[in-house]
């Protein structure tokens, strides 16, 4: 009976398709020529008449043609269209060759498909992994600079293995840095993502920067796609917010087995300071120190004479000081002395076969980079196997283990520690020693020609003896079974597990800098994350009876996630001040912090995506997800996100062919929600009574166990939410050599995360609340493409250029300074880093001292700072960022060169009050900027004020002001790189090598700037506040490609 | 073969379904993650053990910085003449030093304020949750302690932020907030009370905690001084009723305390130097009621009151000259300051807690039976009957002293040697500054050669008598007035 049934369908269905001719049926698998994948939505169509169809995302075809048909024509974007005749056989599997552009940008990959191009209606991009493989970059966030508009990377620490701010379309969120970060994919994985360390983190924590994705190895990346609107992120739901990168590693390809060896080697040292920011030498510094006493005592009363101090009696004062400084004496160059000379190594071997059924890639890289700091390094080793198995018609299983291992060293940074080696070349003076005369390091802590016992100590004695290590673990493992059901139908299970590990171990010594008053101190932490995902999945395709080449795709799936964090840390102090070497925790004699708790969450999904193509002309897609999760109250623990989308190509308009200008042009448009759930952390909406405090502090008391309400929670706190509209059109001229895209779009960001005020007398001051919004608008304009293309010659160029708008729209305390900073704005219809600051007004030529603007009208001066007025004085984050990546390539010999800009913003630094003026003069160095340009006579017209010991009549005179807003704007060539491919070498091929290409690479070889008072790199953290972190590093390499 | 794949195709829809269905039905589990160190608030007392923990937890926020481990102890003294922040110092406690505290600047206040409620908070808890657990002794009992301390807050509380009762009753107190935030939820702003309201809750509580707290043989926590007594609850309240200038309650309840709560006084030099060089709590009820337990694993390191006294610490408070020489050569008091040195200038170094260098440092003081009995003392000569008083006054001073005869005086100047007697005995103990707000009398606050030469004497008219309620609460609560003054 059933089987009667099915044939009846069965028939049913084939006389439907068959309703208007004596057709045939003809299949088929389009794969690309160079690689091997297959390539969906290549349009199959019968010569000179109107039947055909498009590949699905197996690249798989199903065509009825007349039985009289010719030729099948496939066309493809990018790629050469290619004829074949019809003869007697049913199955036509085609090679297409790539015509000019490449091919990562004719599909769209993300964690639950593989959607063409053509018909897409969101915003995206993907960035081949080939451009960035070698590249002598940590992470690969750091290659990701300037290569896609509006994605902007921020990597202002020269730590190797540090953290990258990482912005799609703007700030989407005001919690933290790490609540603004976009979600992480990689081969369908949503990882965890961020610094992941609890010495960032944790209890106990300082300064350091880890990245969770710092195993990743360029090199096995295949591409990295960059979701950005609704239409792209809300099939992510609840975290789609931030924009969604995606990584897809390299996969086997179908035919000769290549081997492939590249290893790169160089040298680094320190991106130049900016002119204004160089230090003193010793005799700059002790004609400044003397100048600013002597300037100071010429007008304080001697309170032994009563009167005030005498030409010789100020000589004799300042002689003494020089004496008690030791400025009499030899001085040394800190920042020399805490650089070093880097060095960089990789090496990757990758294997790369396969054939029909079963495909494999497996690599193995090592990473080295030895920082210009000292005691700063990561070394990485990297493994990854990928495997595709086709079993049966049916069924098909992938496969694939990605591992890898980051030791990583990191010196303390910032200014807020006395051990910080970058910190203390500028607070140390330069005549505090850092070697006593014998050669040996000093480590003295008494007198003023040493160290202070609380302030910088001797940074290369903390080299020596303390150590801040990392050892960061992750085996990334998925497997996907694909399951044709029948004809359009296709289940898909996919699983996928993360485990990554932390072991953060710490010595600070007993001897000198941040643990001396604790008689040293060690923490030893672990952290261990294991994250799972399963999705099971079904697509479906429906093609409209009775019109070619109309389609509906159809997919619906049902995902859970669950990422499970365990942390561990003691912390001890007092180790024994002879025994330098033992550093264990276990050693030291007083235990202080022994810490272990979990940070679990969970995710629960079910999704669906329609998508509509009539002839590729015409295409719609929608999307719903549903999403709960642990994170949110239970008030509102599920949220729903849709979008949709059109695409109109209008090259597939008959009137098209009219007109010669353009040879692709597509509109596009697309609305939609999405959340993040990045702002919350794993427990906080849970009002808890805790047997710790939320700094790891036991709530025992008496030695037994206590528990005390101590998280407020809020049951309806939940994901902050975005609205998305873009509106996008992608034009493509000569024969699609040159493409140009523009974006528009308007993101309405509601619900965001702040703490509001709750009346004290219910026991706490403040709750989390979804109460914030704010916008963010901007455009988004890219160039891509081969604008000259001869036979030896070839030009290649990306360029991209993105302008955000972020505006505050509401907040708890709007109008207010901003609470995460005291020197930022925070007001309605300001950008969220709005710099809020006295003006400054210069310097008074008859007399040196200091001047602001009262108010915002700048009509009167005052020489009292606190008089003066704090006004808006324009944003922290850049305005216009974009980068410029171009390689010429002549017979074999190529030329990269990538910039990277940034604009519109004001940069300030956070110490800027202790290395200006005289003010703060015996605990810094100065910026030689402040020394060249101090007032010194009268009429002097200059905008550094009177050198004077304690700021004298202008005491504030370095406190911050507009004085410390730079311009932030600069142009980085981010990379350059030169190389030939010995092609063709007869010799070479003889012993086996088919390819040789070798190179040689400069990162950061130069910056351009365009403020002449500028003291630091002008690439400072998103919040533009550059702080003592480890400055950026200039690399040079030269590398080889072989291959088998 | 078309047919199999068609049943396959079933069975897999069918599974599929199930999943979903399965899926659906576990999601809320799925969905419940459980943090490892806390529990959700609604269901964290379900038993005697888990309300112990809670007290536990109640204690250790009292024990703060922002509370009784230094800011009250510090602020009574320093506000008044017994104490001073030397010029060499680490910044702290300058404003409360130069009387130059206001409304948004003041830490000190805004610690007080929200500490003082976040550890009502703690003690609400356990009174709402403790009445659901019967009334079996150790429930009755934790319950009692929650009570006593709620009320020891709010008598902190009003005082330093309400205007003495005994210079007017009515006046605005704190707002009384007596059942868990979480009950209510988080949207109520609450208004002040008038003091005298706050003081009959006060009583009240304490008469609770006195009735709830078991007598029988030796109930939970009754022998150690880290913890609230039925005869502390009775302690706290002879100093409510002294604070509200109720003599007769007062009387009363100390009398109770010193007649049934078995409490003794050191008889001798080494028992007295003795548990003051303790870092323990006592078991024999010696001179301690309660104090604030800081041991060896639970303290607070450097910001503890011993830290801002001992010189190995942050050290930058001493005792006045004019309090040093209140003490006669012999008496055992003066033993606890050391005339020492600070930054090489000659500085009394306050030595009462003398433990910061090691690491079971001082426990905190709350309240000890000296106070009970210079409080019988008081009471006793404000109602007339100068013999009683003069009995348990030179009980306490002939054992502080053994060379010292005994007070003889009447009238005013028995009133007053009471007075002088509170200061030298509960000197760096925090309770200075209430005995002149309380009978609405001048401070006058000496120079130091060391000191800072501001803010000499604090008139009764002076706002600053009352600290300021802070600003960021009034943002939070517009309800709640601003003392008058700020």
């Amino acid at each position: 009976m059933k089987q009667k049934l099915l044939i009846f369908f069965l028939l049913g269905l084939f006389a439907l398709n068959n309703a208007f001719a004596q057709n045939r049926k003809i299949t088929g698998v389009v794969t690309g020529a160079d690689d091997g994948q297959p390539l969906p939505g290549v349009s199959v169509m019968v010569q000179g008449t109107k039947v055909g169809t498009l590949t699905d995302g197996d690249g798989k075809f199903t065509l009825n043609v007349p039985t009289n048909s010719g030729t099948l024509v496939f066309t493809f974007i990018g790629y050469a269209t290619q004829n074949l005749t019809i003869t007697g056989s049913n199955t036509y599997n085609v090679k297409l060759a790539t015509s000019t552009r490449q091919l990562s940008e004719v599909v769209v990959q993300d964690s639950y498909g593989t959607q063409s191009k053509k018909s897409y209606t969101g915003s995206a991009e993907t960035v081949s992994g080939a451009r960035n493989e070698n590249k002598p970059f940590s992470t690969f966030q750091q290659a990701l600079q300037g290569e896609v508009a509006g994605v902007a990377v921020t990597s202002s620490s020269g730590q190797p293995g540090a953290n990258n701010q990482v912005r799609i379309r703007g700030l989407g969120s005001i919690t933290n840095q790490a609540a603004a970060q976009p979600l992480y994919v990689i081969d369908g994985m949503i990882v965890n993502a961020g610094d992941l360390s609890q010495r960032t983190n944790g209890a106990n924590s300082s300064s350091g920067s880890s990245n969770a994705l710092a195993g990743i190895n360029e090199n096995d990346i295949e591409t990295i796609t960059v979701l950005k609107d609704a239409s792209a992120t809300a099939i992510y739901g609840s975290r789609g917010s931030n924009g969604v990168i995606v990584i897809t590693t390299k996969r086997g390809r179908n035919g000769k087995t290549q081997i492939r060896f590249d290893a790169e080697l160089g040298k680094s040292n320190n991106v130049p300071l900016p002119v204004a920011g160089k230090l003193l030498t010793p005799d700059q510094f002790k004609t400044f120190f003397d100048e600013g006493f002597r300037n100071y005592y010429s007008s304080q009363i001697n309170p032994a004479t009563k009167v005030v101090y005498t030409p010789a009696e100020i000589t004799a004062n300042i002689a003494s000081l020089d004496n008690t400084y030791a400025l009499t004496g030899p001085g040394n160059d800190w920042v020399k002395l805490v650089t070093k000379n880097g060095s960089q190594q990789q090496y990757n071997v990758s294997l790369n076969g396969g054939d029909e059924k079963t495909k494999i890639f497996s690599s193995v890289g090592y990473f080295k980079q030895d920082a210009t700091i000292i005691k700063s390094y990561l070394e990485r080793v990297t493994g990854l196997i990928n495997l595709d198995h086709t079993i049966s018609k049916s069924f098909s299983i992938t496969t694939g283990i990605n591992a890898s291992n980051v030791l990583q060293n990191t010196p303390l940074q910032g200014s807020a520690y006395y051990s910080s080696p970058w910190a203390s070349a500028y607070f140390l003076r330069p005549f505090q020693m850092a070697y006593n005369p014998d050669g040996t390091i000093n480590s003295s802590v008494t007198g003023n020609a040493n160290f202070p016992t609380s302030g910088n100590s001797n940074p290369l004695y903390i080299a020596a003896h303390d150590s801040r290590s990392l050892y960061q673990t992750r085996i990334l493992g998925n497997q996907t079974i694909r399951w044709n059901i029948v004809d359009q139908l296709k289940y898909t299970g996919y699983a996928s597990a993360d485990y990554q590990n932390l072991e953060e171990t710490t010595f600070l010594n007993p001897i000198m800098g941040d643990a001396r008053s604790l008689n040293g101190s060690g923490t030893s932490a672990y952290s261990r994350y294991f994250n799972w995902l399963i999705r099971n999945q079904l697509d479906y395709r429906y093609d409209i009876p009775g019109i070619e080449n109309f389609f509906i795709d159809a997919t619906v799936g049902y995902e859970a996630q669950r990422s499970a964090g365990y942390l561990n840390q003691a912390y001890a102090t007092g180790y024994p001040a002879t025994q330098p070497t033992l550093t264990a925790v276990g050693v030291a004699s007083t235990p202080a912090t022994a810490y272990q708790a979990t940070s679990n969450y969970t995710f629960d999904a079910v999704y669906s995506r329609v998508g509509i193509n009539f002839k590729n002309r015409y295409s719609l897609s929608a999307s719903l997800r549903n999403d709960g999760s642990s994170r949110f109250g239970t008030a509102k623990q599920f949220g729903t996100f849709y979008s949709i989308g059109g695409a109109w190509n209008i090259d597939q308009e008959t009137f098209f062919g009219t007109q010669k200008v353009f040879t692709t042009a597509k509109i596009r448009s697309s609305y939609g929600t999405t959340g993040n759930a990045n702002s919350l952390t794993n427990y906080q909406w849970r009002p808890t009574a805790g047997y710790t405090t939320s700094t790891g502090a036991t709530v025992a008391y008496n030695s037994s166990s206590g528990q005390a309400y101590n998280t407020i929670g809020n049951v309806n706190l939940t994901w902050e939410s975005q609205k998305k509209f873009d509106l996008g059109t992608d034009f493509g001229f000569f024969n699609d050599r040159l493409t140009f895209s523009v974006d528009y779009y308007k993101n309405l960001i509601s619900g965001l995360i702040s703490n509001a005020a709750v009346a004290w007398e219910l026991g706490f001051t403040q709750q989390a609340q979804n109460i914030g919004a704010m916008r963010n608008q901007g455009v988004e304009f890219a160039v891509k493409g081969i604008p000259v293309k001869t036979r030896d010659f070839t030009w290649n160029v990306n360029f991209n250029l993105a302008h955000n708008a972020n505006t505050m729209t509401m907040l708890a305390n709007l109008d207010a300074a901003n609470p995460l900073q005291t020197s930022l704005w925070l007001a309605r219809g300001y950008d969220y880093y709005t710099w809020y600051s006295r003006q400054y007004a210069g310097v008074n030529p008859s007399n040196g001292n200091a001047l602001w603007y009262t108010d915002g009208t700048k009509t009167a001066t005052t020489t009292n700072y606190s008089a003066a007025q704090r006004v808006p004085m324009g944003q922290a984050d850049p305005k216009i960022i974009s980068g410029f990546n171009n390689s010429f390539t002549f017979k074999g010999i190529t030329l990269s060169v990538d910039f990277y800009g940034s604009f519109g913003n004001r940069i300030s630094d956070s110490w800027s009050y202790y290395l200006n003026d005289g003010t703060y003069l015996t605990g810094s160095n100065k910026y030689v900027y402040t020394f060249n340009n101090r007032w010194t006579t009268p009429g002097q017209i200059t905008d550094v004020p009177k050198d004077v010991y304690a700021g004298g009549s202008s005491s504030s005179s370095s406190s911050f002001s507009s004085r410390f807003l730079y311009y932030g704007d600069f142009i980085r060539l981010k990379n350059a790189s030169l190389g030939y491919d010995f092609k063709n070498i007869s010799y070479l091929n003889k012993i086996g090598i088919s390819r040789l290409y070798l190179y040689g690479r400069a990162t950061n070889l130069y910056t351009k700037t365009y403020d002449k008072r500028l003291p630091f790199d002008p690439e400072v953290p998103v919040n533009g506040f550059s702080t003592l972190d480890l400055p950026q590093v200039r690399t040079f390499t030269i590398g080889l490609n072989v291959g088998l | 073969m078309r047919g199999f794949k068609k049943m396959k195709l079933d069975k897999i829809i069918y599974t599929l379904l199930a999943c979903a269905v399965t899926a659906t039905s576990c999601k809320k589990s799925f969905l419940d993650e459980q943090p490892s160190t806390a529990v959700t608030v609604t269901q964290s007392i379900q038993t005697p053990n888990d309300l112990a923990d809670a007290v536990n937890g109640m204690y250790n926020t009292m024990k703060n910085t922002m509370l009784f481990g230094r800011d009250i102890p510090v602020l009574g003294d320093l506000l008044a003449d017994n104490t001073y922040v030397n010029q060499s110092n680490s910044g702290r406690y300058l404003n409360d030093n130069n009387y130059t505290y206001a409304a948004s600047t003041s830490a000190e206040a805004s610690d007080i304020f929200s500490q003082g409620y976040y550890s009502i908070l703690q003690a609400n808890r356990v009174i709402y949750e403790g009445r659901k657990l019967g009334t079996s002794p150790d429930v009755s009992q934790l319950v009692g302690e929650a009570y006593a301390a709620r009320a020891l807050i709010y008598l902190e509380l009003v005082n330093w932020f309400g205007t003495p009762y005994t210079v007017n009753p009515s006046a605005p107190g704190v707002p009384l907030v007596t059942v868990p935030s979480y009950v209510t939820g988080f949207s109520a702003k609450p208004t002040r009370a008038t003091v005298s309201a706050v003081y009959t809750k006060i009583i009240s509580d304490l008469d609770s905690a006195y009735a709830l707290m078991p007598t029988g043989s030796t109930p939970l926590h009754a022998i150690n001084s880290d913890y609230i007594a039925k005869y502390a609850a009775k302690a706290i309240e002879a100093r409510a009723y002294l604070y509200e200038g109720d003599y007769a309650n007062a009387r009363d309840a100390a009398l109770l305390v010193v007649q049934n709560g078995s409490y003794s006084l050191a008889t001798t030099q080494s028992a007295f130097t003795g548990f003051w060089t303790s870092p323990t709590a006592t078991t024999t009820k010696l001179e301690k009621i309660f104090e604030l337990n800081q041991n060896a694993s639970n303290n607070l390191g450097n910001t503890g009151l011993d830290a801002i006294f001992s010189q190995a610490g942050y050290g930058d408070i001493q005792a006045t000259t004019d309090l040093y020489n209140a003490y006669t050569t012999t008496d055992f008091r003066r033993t606890l300051i050391i005339d020492g040195k600070r930054a090489g200038a000659q500085a009394y170094i306050i030595n009462k807690f003398p433990n910061y260098s090691n690491t079971d440092k001082d426990e905190t003081p709350v309240i000890r039976y000296a106070e009970v009995i210079l409080t019988l003392a008081e009471s006793y000569a404000r109602l007339g009957d100068e013999a009683n008083a003069k009995i348990y006054l030179n009980q306490l001073a002939k054992l502080r002293d053994p060379s010292f005869a005994g007070y003889t005086s009447t009238g005013d100047q028995l009133k007053t040697d009471i007075l002088n007697e509170r200061r030298k005995e509960l000197a760096f103990e925090g309770l200075r500054f209430f005995d002149f707000t309380r009978l609405n009398l001048p401070i006058v606050r000496p120079a130091q050669t060391q000191g800072y030469a501001s803010y000499p004497l604090v008139p009764i008219t002076d706002y600053r008598r009352i600290l300021p309620i802070p600003q960021s609460e009034r943002d939070a609560n517009p309800n709640v007035t601003q003392n008058p003054g700020y």
